[in-house]
């Protein structure tokens, strides 16, 4: 679904992606981890154009993305993104923020849209809602919202940047929950996280990322028992 | 003490019908002043914040000569200064100075105002696939615009009393008239009381207004 080709990118002098070789299946869900600072975020970006590779190649569902001369919208309306300070609109109530994009991008009549935008709400619990602003919701409701709108455009992969990290404790389980039930129905998933125990249950593999390499891939229980480097033992240690 | 509440009543009316009708003139420079003030300001924010140098160029260079040059210059040099290529009527050269005028002031604002709005808005935008243009137009304009009603609301404020400059090039606008009238009628103190008193009037139905235009906007508010 996707796949990464020897990615580099820097920043200025800093190279904070050292050539990424990454390939996800359809309906396979990849966690990535590492210590702040590791490019966790970088690789996600540049998974959909908000950050342009300086170096290789990469492909989405099958097509090569040459950032110079695609149409990178198009693109990303494929991709899914959910940030961790959720970046709702703030002066659109909630079942305007999702209905959007499929009415902007994908020029859905408004009507469908609604519906559609209904059921997404049904689904991540928060039919009731609708037309409130964001301001008046958690953050546990803004991130299941933030979800929601994104999954309005039907991506064929969505990406979560630490889409916990800004959430009080207790309002994690929900948001977790979420992407649990979307991992089971299938979607292809990268998700930067903390969350160590969602990464045991519902990742397909386990990524992590050192100063912009890649230092381990395995499924979790090889991931977690077994690591092979010596710095993803450190981090496990850390983390656990 | 009760003479001078008897004299000032005694002014008040007598100048009331006239004053009114140049608060007539007052509102309408002022609101010419504001609505082209508004545009420019506009245009120019966007010039600044274009990726083009030329562009972001002209935008400083008026910018910085604009709010480096007392408006009153501006005015006369409009209404005499350029009688050469163009003749302008007092009314109008009052009224588009007013607006170059705030326009450099209001680009800034707006600037400010679109600069302020947080990036991961821009990012959630295009990472649904928006392009540029409309992410610009329904994501980031009408947050920046609310950013911008506080202080645009003080420039338009400073817009209504700066249009008393115009009297210079003889507008029959507030103040002109007050001048004429406190000379002819050797009351300087009641008629410059109340021509005061005209615009602090003014000054808070304008604060009235936005603050409930402020309101209206207000979705962040809890
Ligand atoms: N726009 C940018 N300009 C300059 N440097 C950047 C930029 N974005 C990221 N960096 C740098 O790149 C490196 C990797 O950043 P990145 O955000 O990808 O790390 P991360 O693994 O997501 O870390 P964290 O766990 O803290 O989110 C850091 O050193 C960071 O300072
Ligand atoms: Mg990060």
């Amino acid at each position: 679904m996707i796949k990464a080709n020897n990615i580099h990118k820097s920043f200025g002098d800093l190279e904070v992606l050292k050539g990424i070789d990454l390939e996800v299946q359809p309906s396979e869900v990849v966690v990535l981890v590492g210590v702040s600072g590791s490019g966790k975020s970088t690789l996600l970006r540049c998974f959909n154009f908000l950050e342009m590779i300086n170096d290789g190649e990469i492909t989405i569902d099958g097509t090569t993305i040459n950032h110079k001369k695609d149409n990178l919208s198009k693109v990303r309306a494929e991709v899914g993104m959910v940030f961790q300070h959720f970046n709702l609109f703030p002066h659109k109530t909630v079942i305007e923020n999702i209905i959007e994009a499929p009415m902007q991008v994908k020029k859905k009549k408004k009507a469908a849209a609604i519906k559609h935008a209904k059921e997404l709400l049904d689904k991540v619990g928060l039919a009731d809602k609708a037309d409130v602003y964001p301001n008046k919701l958690s953050g546990g409701q803004k991130q299941r919202v933030a979800i929601a709108r994104s999954l309005a455009m039907e991506p064929k992969v969505m990406l979560f940047d630490e889409p916990t990290s800004a959430l009080d404790p207790e309002l994690v389980t929900e948001v977790l929950q979420v992407m649990k039930n979307l991992a089971e129905e299938g979607m292809t998933m990268v998700v930067v996280t903390h969350e160590m125990r969602f990464a045991r249950e519902v990742a397909d593999r386990i990524i992590m990322l050192d100063e912009g390499v890649i230092i381990e891939s395995a499924d979790p229980k090889t991931f977690f028992e077994n690591p092979s480097n010596e710095r993803t033992k450190q981090f496990i240690q850390l983390v656990e | 003490m009760p003479e001078i509440f008897g004299t000032l009543i005694d002014v008040f009316t007598r100048t009331l019908s006239g004053f009114l009708e140049a608060t007539v003139i007052t509102l309408q420079l002022t609101a010419v002043g504001i609505i082209l003030g508004c545009l420019l300001g506009l245009f120019f924010a966007l010039l600044k914040l274009s990726k083009a140098k030329p562009l972001q160029m002209i935008a400083n260079f008026y910018i910085t000569v604009i709010r480096g040059t007392p408006l009153i210059v501006q005015i006369m040099f409009l209404y005499f200064g350029i009688t050469e290529f163009v003749t302008l009527s007092n009314y109008w050269a009052g009224a588009i100075a007013l607006g170059v005028h705030n326009g450099a002031y209001i680009a800034e604002i707006f600037r400010g105002a679109i600069q302020g709005v947080d990036k991961g808005q821009t990012e959630a935008s295009f990472s649904l696939g928006m392009t540029k243009s409309q992410t610009m137009k329904r994501i980031v304009f009408p947050q920046a615009l609310r950013r911008s009603i506080p202080p645009l609301g003080n420039q338009f404020i400073i817009a209504l009393k700066d249009s008393s400059l115009v009297y210079v090039i003889g507008v029959a606008e507030l103040f002109s008239l007050a001048n004429r009238e406190a000379a002819q009628s050797f009351q300087p103190f009641e008629t410059y009381l109340i021509v005061g008193f005209y615009y602090l009037v003014l000054v808070m139905i304008f604060t009235y207004l936005l603050r409930w235009y402020e309101n209206k906007l207000d979705f962040d508010k809890d």
